[in-house]
């Protein structure tokens, strides 16, 4: 009950947030949905070709660029969010709940990936429609692999908002950081069997197998969903740990509520 | 009646690279009893802050014990959580995004409680505050004593024993100040709470608070009723104004009986100000100045407030 409580109320604070904010929420979407054409008419181009023989590239770059979305969001979550409440003062506030802090943090990305869902899905949609690929949107099989897949950005996250809790000014780190998630994602996963091991990098072509290669979460090769499992609990793990070490000394040294 | 804050030998140093550690607070013990509330006055960098901070488990203290209501919170930080509330930099708790309604939900699902169970509670606070026209206003378009009042009512929401206040006026006006403190007046008369409420207003304190902790360099120099400080000045502090300058003699006369009695004039006036321990010590000196003929114009019964006894303990004039 009253963990249901403090969802409740991270899942209303976000939706309150996207309605109110509502010109906020629709220029997010026509910003991502802008980048998404300049990168597909960028990558036509670059190919010489019609979108019938350049088409599983561009097939690709969609997955790809939905992921990115999505490891954007969740990496913004925490690394971003920490920062803004540290600098409104309701960080410490935070950290009262009888709950525990991770809790709260656990509610505010589960909060955040909900609303979020509905916001890629446009993005997605008009995506599709611009390249005239309709994917397959198996929801069953997409949900928890953009779930494990992402849980590696949110552990980055947690990492650099661990680090913006003791050193403060992160932001240019957290901006080169954006671009080094895109690398994860679109470098070619053939290059180097070492690949795997990157966050995000086996999940992107594991969702792309569901929804390029039209196959359901059942069908993928179970080492790759374990991996991908695997991979994912420990970038998370790793990430989780690192914030829990920065906090420790963010409250040795008091430093919580300074910005 | 219960201890349900007590904080045992609180030491926090703060290490320094190639530095000596900065003590903040240094071996602070202390309890608020339930219902009690009580002032913890200091210099600025007296201690207060980390004080507050360290038992809202907000920063690390490096030894000490601290309880809440039989908790002991370095070891369930959790449960301890339950117990305790802060209000902590006046306006800065809050999220100027949402409207008071919607800040006062969210800190009591914080809390974790539901919000059908505290809409009843939540609908008294916005009443208490008279919040009741800027119900649906952003925070931020709110006066700032609205959004001090505001973050106050936040913590109240989370109903917890222990309500922590951290400059609770800082910042406000003299109007919003003295409509905030009617509040917590009301609280305190209600003694629904047990508060710890550090300020630099004494206005505040006096106010409020039954009891004051004074800490001075990270150290709790004074804890003792406010009325048995008042009283300390009280019985003491007397001035005579006189007609025309004091004779040499009585003023030697004077000093001789009274050595911390002090001495001040103008060119039509002589002022002396003394602090005597009972109502025999005025006639005493009254009579001395009855045998030079001297023209008492007033005696004055100074008021003590408690800015001045806490400057005089601050400064080590008073132990």
């Amino acid at each position: 009950m009253r963990y249901m409580a403090l969802f409740n109320a991270q899942l209303k604070m976000r939706y309150i947030y996207l309605k109110r904010y509502y010109f906020d929420t629709i220029s997010m979407i026509v910003t991502m949905f802008i980048i998404f054409l300049l990168i597909f008419y960028g990558a036509m181009a670059l190919m010489g070709g019609t979108r019938a023989d350049t088409g599983e590239t561009l097939e690709g770059i969609v997955v790809g660029f939905m992921v990115w979305t999505f490891a954007l969001i969740a990496y913004s979550t925490l690394s971003w969010g920490l920062i803004e409440e540290a600098q409104q003062g309701t960080l410490e506030q935070l950290y009262m709940s009888p709950l525990g802090f991770g809790w709260v943090t656990i509610f505010r990305i589960a909060a955040h990936f909900i609303v979020n869902v509905f916001m890629v899905l446009i993005v997605l949609l008009l995506m599709m429609a611009t390249t005239g690929r309709w994917l397959n949107l198996d929801v069953l099989s997409l949900i928890p692999l953009v779930l494990l897949t992402v849980a590696g950005a949110y552990g980055i996250g947690f990492f650099m908002g661990g680090l913006a809790l003791v050193f403060k000014r992160v932001q240019s780190a957290l901006q080169i950081l954006q671009f080094v998630i895109v690398i994860f994602i679109a470098a070619p996963f053939g290059w180097s069997p070492f690949m795997r091991f990157l966050p995000l990098s086996l999940g992107t072509r594991l969702i792309g197998q569901v929804m390029i290669g039209e196959q359901s979460l059942l069908r993928l090769p179970p080492g790759d969903v374990l991996f991908l499992i695997g991979n994912s609990a420990v970038y998370f793990g790793l990430g989780f740990l690192a914030f829990k070490f920065f906090e420790n000394i963010a409250r040795d040294r008091g430093l919580l509520g300074h910005y | 009646m219960e201890t349900v804050l007590q904080v045992k030998d609180l030491t926090k140093r703060y290490r320094r690279r190639r530095a000596e550690p900065v003590v903040a607070v240094d071996r602070v013990s202390l309890s608020v009893r339930k219902n009690e509330v009580v002032g913890l006055l200091g210099p600025n960098g007296a201690g207060k802050t980390t004080t507050i901070k360290c038992i809202a488990g907000l920063i690390k203290p490096t030894s000490g014990e601290i309880w809440l209501d039989g908790v002991e919170a370095q070891r369930q930080p959790k449960k301890a959580m339950e117990r305790v509330a802060a209000l902590l930099e006046g306006n800065r708790n809050i999220y100027w995004r949402l409207t008071p309604r919607e800040n006062l939900e969210f800190f009591a699902g914080l809390q974790g409680h539901p919000v059908r169970k505290v809409r009843d509670y939540i609908g008294e606070l916005i009443e208490l505050f008279d919040l009741g026209d800027k119900e649906n206003t952003s925070a931020r378009m709110l006066s700032r004593g609205m959004q001090q009042k505001l973050a106050l009512a936040c913590a109240l929401v989370r109903q917890t024993e222990v309500l922590l206040l951290d400059e609770p006026t800082l910042g406000l006006d003299v109007e919003t100040s003295y409509e905030l403190r009617n509040v917590l007046k009301q609280m305190a008369a209600r003694g629904e709470r047990t508060i710890l409420l550090s300020s630099h207003d004494m206005h505040v304190v006096q106010d409020t608070c039954e009891r004051v902790i004074i800490i001075n360099n990270g150290r709790v120099v004074v804890d003792d009723r406010v009325t048995n400080l008042m009283k300390l000045f009280q019985v003491s502090a007397y001035r005579f104004e006189l007609e025309g300058h004091l004779a040499e003699e009585l003023e030697m006369k004077l000093k001789e009986r009274f050595p911390l009695l002090s001495l001040s004039s103008t060119d039509h006036r002589t002022y002396v100000d003394a602090d005597l321990v009972d109502g025999s010590e005025l006639y005493e000196v009254l009579d001395i100045l009855k045998v030079g003929d001297t023209q008492v114009k007033s005696i004055g019964h100074k008021e003590p407030n408690l800015e001045e006894i806490f400057l005089a303990i601050v400064k080590g004039q008073i132990k």
